[in-house]
């Protein structure tokens, strides 16, 4: 037994390493530079005076804590898009598709061979103004001139980021089905279930940690979104993603931008302790 | 003749040997190695950091950034060949409480560039980046500090010594022109597609641009406003790091040859300081795009002024807050 853990502990180690390299010990050096005052003299520069001026900054003005919470609001939706779409793509795969599901799976992940950047642009030639839905609403005579809120807008935004998290979502719901006993749906149809029941009593709440995890795996990433906003947001679609950026880049102000992702990190962080509080996970699926 | 090795902390193009040209003809023996940055704010973080190539190509308004850190050093102009072929407005924006800091060299214009079959009245003010004739149409470049250099040249405000209420009466602008700007643009190409394509009419742009459209034969003018356009002044300076100052001011000097002048102006399309090489720009379109026909240009520019690290993060904090605004 001894040996089996120290076996198991030395294959763990690389991992943890490499965690421990380029996870822990950046994490822990954004948390000291959230209090450095200033970038004067380099971001290597010891003895300088901790001071709480950027957090104040950040809880006494009136920007950053609203686009935080509309950043939060931003991820749930896609989050909550991404899965209500995800879960009957899933479920077509597992019930229905039969011998071709395989097939249907990797044509729906194909996508994901090209780079994220690539398929964000590719958006916009389909919501652009001289774009694919434009064009066609111009054709069919319902529009005079191209609709301009298609592009360069907060709704660019979610539409594009569930666009670009479908599949990851599908993929936990489809393996999380995949798993479920076909014997259970069985019983339940002999013991006089319909079929609304039964996917409701046995298949849903089976599924639900893949769903979970999926709504998570977009929710999470999507709160500190930047890249999409920038592509397709327009002036109205920054999300708090771009005010850190904006400081670790053009601003030059490391210890603001610092300051802010640990404000969002700690906010994240008390969400999902909340929600899994509120949500007994176990006591769903059991 | 000093040889030996020079890192240079460049961006991506200009390491072509022919952006150097007079320097490789006259030094043979040197080993010139680059290293890239994608911005100013990239390359400054990389200095800052500890980077430590002998020469850094940076642009106005950064240069006073790197003096107040310590990290460029004094240069002996008295050592220069070129100095004095230097134009004195070129001369003064690398100098800094009387010490001479860069070599300056490539430059171009900021203004507004616009279309003429969609503006056929014509653009003469700043203020048509604001002017709800265009809403919808407009594009702004994505930066803070040029966009509180607009703000100043329309109300007449000293950029380097802003109230804290002329700021935030210049971030209200910012923050009630976002319904008419369509999109902040970030990279070129992008912006001279939406010009193409119609969708945008008016646009903070450079030079660069104006030419890359004219020379599509897209309908397009740069704008010469009454405020004066904007000059940006791309400037090489010697890390004090350095421990070949001779070969670096040498690469420096050579920078402002005639030869590596005119891949310049001719290859990219760029100013070069000295103005005896501009007549070996012969395309009628380049002549436009720098303005080369018209010698009272630069009088009526305004070059980008140096200011302090405390003002560039109170001039981002505002671009943050035009961002965030509900």
């Amino acid at each position: 037994m001894l040996k089996n853990r120290s076996i198991a502990s030395s294959l763990l180690l690389p991992s943890a390493a490499w965690l421990f390299l380029f996870f822990i010990l950046p994490m822990i050096g954004m948390v000291i530079f959230s209090f450095r005052p200033d970038m004067r003299g380099g971001p290597f520069k010891l003895g300088w005076l901790p001071s709480i001026t950027h957090y104040q900054n950040i809880f006494t003005g009136d920007i950053y804590l609203p686009l935080l919470w509309l950043s939060v609001r931003v991820a749930f939706s896609v989050a909550l898009f991404a899965t209500l779409l995800a879960f009957p793509l899933a479920y077509f795969l597992v019930f229905h598709a039969g011998k071709r599901s395989s097939l249907y799976l990797t044509l729906a992940i194909l996508p994901f061979w090209t780079s994220f950047l690539l398929r964000i642009i590719a958006w916009k030639t389909i919501l652009g103004s001289n774009g694919l839905i434009n064009n066609l609403l111009i054709y069919l005579g319902l529009v005079n001139e191209p609709v301009r809120i298609l592009l360069y807008s907060r709704l660019a935004v979610v539409v594009t980021l569930v666009y670009v998290w479908l599949p990851f979502v599908a993929l936990p719901i489809y393996a999380s089905l995949l798993r479920i006993n076909p014997s259970l749906l069985e019983a339940a149809a002999i013991l006089g279930a319909s079929p609304w029941r039964s996917f409701f009593r046995v298949t849903l709440p089976l599924s639900l940690p893949g769903v979970i995890a999926g709504f998570f795996m977009v929710f999470i990433p999507t709160v500190g979104e930047y890249i999409t906003p920038i592509l397709v947001g327009g002036t109205r679609g920054s999300l708090y993603g771009n005010i850190i950026e904006l400081y670790f880049g053009d601003g030059v102000n490391w210890p603001l931008g610092a300051a802010l992702s640990v404000v969002m990190l700690v906010g994240v962080l008390i969400m999902a302790l909340l929600v899994s509080r509120l949500v007994d996970f176990r006591r769903l699926v059991s | 003749m000093p040889s030996g090795e020079l890192a240079v902390l460049e961006w991506a193009g200009y390491e072509i040997p022919e952006m150097w040209a007079d320097f490789g003809k006259d030094y043979p023996d040197a080993n010139v190695m680059f290293n890239f940055g994608a911005s100013d704010p990239d390359i400054y973080g990389k200095v800052l950091a500890g980077s430590s190539e002998d020469i850094i190509h940076l642009y106005t308004p950064f240069l006073n950034f790197y003096v107040e850190e310590g990290l460029i050093e004094p240069l002996d102009v008295s050592r220069l060949k070129n100095w004095d072929k230097v134009p004195q407005g070129f001369k003064d924006a690398c100098t800094i409480d009387g010490e001479v800091y860069c070599v300056p060299w490539d430059w171009g214009y900021s203004s507004i560039l616009y279309r003429t079959d969609k503006i056929p009245e014509g653009v003469d003010s700043w203020a048509a980046l604001f002017d709800s004739k265009y809403a919808g149409h407009i594009s702004m470049w994505d930066d803070g500090p040029s966009a509180v250099s607009v703000g100043s040249y329309i109300k007449g405000y000293d950029e380097q010594n802003l109230t804290d209420d002329q700021l935030e009466e210049i971030k209200q602008m910012w923050i009630d022109q976002r319904d008419k700007n369509l999109f902040y643009w970030v990279d070129e190409p992008a912006l001279e597609e939406a010009i193409s394509s119609g969708d945008i009419w008016a646009a903070y742009g450079w030079n660069g641009a104006f030419y890359r459209l004219l020379q599509a034969g897209v309908p397009v003018a740069y704008a010469d406003p009454t405020e004066g356009r904007n000059s940006w002044i791309g400037q090489y300076a010697i890390s004090s790091k350095s421990d070949n100052y001779d070969l670096a001011l040498a690469f420096l000097d050579e920078k402002l040859g005639q030869e590596t002048a005119t891949h310049l102006l001719v290859d990219y399309a760029y100013g070069h300081p000295v103005p005896e090489y501009f007549s070996v720009v012969e395309d009628p379109l380049l002549i436009q795009a720098l303005s080369l026909d018209d010698p009272g240009i630069l009088e009526r520019t305004n070059f980008t002024v140096p200011i302090s690290s405390a003002d560039r993060d109170r001039f981002t904090e505002m671009w943050a807050q035009v961002k965030a605004a509900p």
